[in-house]
């Protein structure tokens, strides 16, 4: 089974891989943001071809990215389809009962071209860096620390519950259980849902416990360990000019 | 010899009934090393949780010579350290570095005192190379060695340790053995490895069923096999 890593790669070089992360993650958040808000299917494309440019700088495999991506060009596909057959507006072809308007497949080009090209900008953005970097940026960043440790020990503990549920499937295929479309495979995978569960809930009092034996008291502190130079702030300012620059983009004749 | 530890009539039962502590007494001496045996589900690591207040059961519980209450709880717990069976539950943080961090963080030590009680603790585990490694990344052994490191950053008084041995490779086991020789604190280790016991410790208490059945020297609990078989070990 395969085991989530965002931060395969973290390991490259690249201008994203040494940028300082908490410059790195507000710049690529005002992108993010201002991609959100594209109302034009021209500024639309260039924020996807910026997408684009910014994983080739970042080096990350673009396999990697396509391994993640296709669950948004699901999600975009289905946007696809319905949103022309359900919005009104002007129609551009009719098949018996079905029409397609313009106003449709625009929002629904618009809808994906956004949800596509933000997905591909968070792999900059945050599988350039080590996952506890991200952390400890948006420690530093004031995020609230409740939120932080949420994030920390979901991460943490995708592993170890990944790791039971592949304990448990080999147990149970060690006993000639063989996954099928029937009653019995749905009780079985309910029942390992409902263990893991079980453990999840166990094990979350023996972290606790570890946790308070060493002293934690409902605040989780580390070490301070960015440095801040100019190239930053330089790589900061170059990516939102570029942000800016996409909503003017529908001005180009 | 200062007593260090001192358990009186100590009992515990968990919220569904079990009851898993019944009359503990002990006492252990400052710089002595006391191994708790007893078959599965004997109380041994119910015991060692009273130790630095993580369960509160009835009767006392004192560490050198203060009563555990919940207002001296954060002195109590930087000099008791305690490493659990399953370094899972041990190892939370992102990165080794920041897993052993942790309670000399919480200890409010500053930076360079951190970062060099960090590098000291990894390297009596031969974990200094992981420093920058993830713990989920970490070897089952590799993790039990990093979670030993996450209570000897604490520079504790008392190390309390629940199974220390398992799963470790023969090499890192007798490096384990020779650590603990080596280190002149207070130990207090639950094992099923009665030749790590009989390796580094002086005395042995006998559980059974939630009472100490037996305490004596180590070699004599351990030679005598008729006890052991009698009480399922």
């Amino acid at each position: 089974m395969h085991l989530p890593e965002i931060d395969k790669y973290s390991h490259l070089k690249s201008v994203f891989h040494s940028w300082d992360p908490r410059v790195k993650l507000v710049s690529f958040s005002f992108l993010i943001l201002s991609i959100a808000f594209l109302t034009h299917i021209l500024s639309a494309f260039l924020g996807l071809t910026l997408a684009v440019i910014l994983i080739f700088l970042s080096r990350i495999p673009f396999t990697f990215v396509l391994k993640y991506l296709r669950w948004v060009i699901l999600f975009a596909l289905f946007f696809l389809i319905i949103m022309p057959l359900t919005v009104p507006g002007d129609r551009v072809l009719e098949l018996s009962f079905l029409s397609i308007s313009y106003q449709g497949l625009r929002l629904s080009v618009l809808i994906a071209l956004r949800a596509i090209s933000i997905s591909m900008i968070l792999f900059p953005m945050v599988a350039t860096m080590e996952f506890h970097k991200t952390l400890k940026a948006l420690e530093k960043l004031r995020t609230p620390n409740k939120f932080i440790q949420m994030i920390m020990f979901t991460y943490r503990y995708i592993f170890v519950f990944l790791s039971e549920l592949i304990r448990m499937s080999t147990a149970a295929e060690a006993r000639l259980f063989k996954r099928r479309t029937d009653i019995n495979t749905l009780k079985i995978t309910g029942n390992f849902i409902g263990i893991l569960l079980i453990q999840a809930l166990e094990r979350t009092q023996r972290v606790y416990n570890a946790m308070t034996a060493r002293g934690y008291t409902g605040r989780i502190k580390t070490l301070d360990e960015f440095k801040l130079s100019w190239l930053d702030y330089l790589k900061g300012v170059i990516i939102i000019i570029l942000a800016i620059s996409l909503n003017f983009a529908r001005f180009i004749r | 010899m200062r007593e260090i530890i001192k358990l009186e009539q100590l009992e515990y039962t968990y919220p569904d009934g079990t009851k898993a502590l019944e009359g503990i007494e002990l006492s252990v001496f400052e710089g002595e090393s006391i191994g708790l045996i007893g078959p599965n589900g004997a109380g041994k690591s119910t015991l060692l949780l009273h130790l630095n207040g993580i369960l509160q059961g009835k009767g006392k519980v004192e560490i050198m010579g203060l009563e555990i209450t919940n207002k001296n709880l954060t002195f109590i717990r930087s000099k008791v350290g305690l490493v659990f069976q399953d370094p899972e539950d041990q190892l939370f943080m992102p990165t080794v570095f920041d897993d052993v961090a942790f309670g000399p963080i919480n200890m409010e030590l500053t930076k360079e005192q951190v970062s060099t009680s960090v590098k000291k603790a990894l390297r009596e585990v031969d974990m200094s190379e992981s420093v920058r490694r993830s713990s989920h990344h970490l070897s089952f052994g590799e993790k039990k060695r990093v979670s030993i490191a996450t209570v000897l950053s604490m520079d504790p008084e008392i190390l309390v340790m629940d199974e220390p041995s398992s799963n470790l490779d023969p090499r890192h086991r007798r490096e384990l053995i020779r650590l603990l020789n080596q280190t002149s604190i207070t130990k207090l280790i639950a094992t099923h490895d009665l030749d790590l016991i009989l390796q580094t410790c002086q005395r042995v208490a006998l559980l059974h069923k939630g009472k100490i059945v037996a305490i004596a020297n180590a070699c004599d609990i351990i030679k005598d096999k008729s006890l052991l078989d009698r009480y399922g070990l």
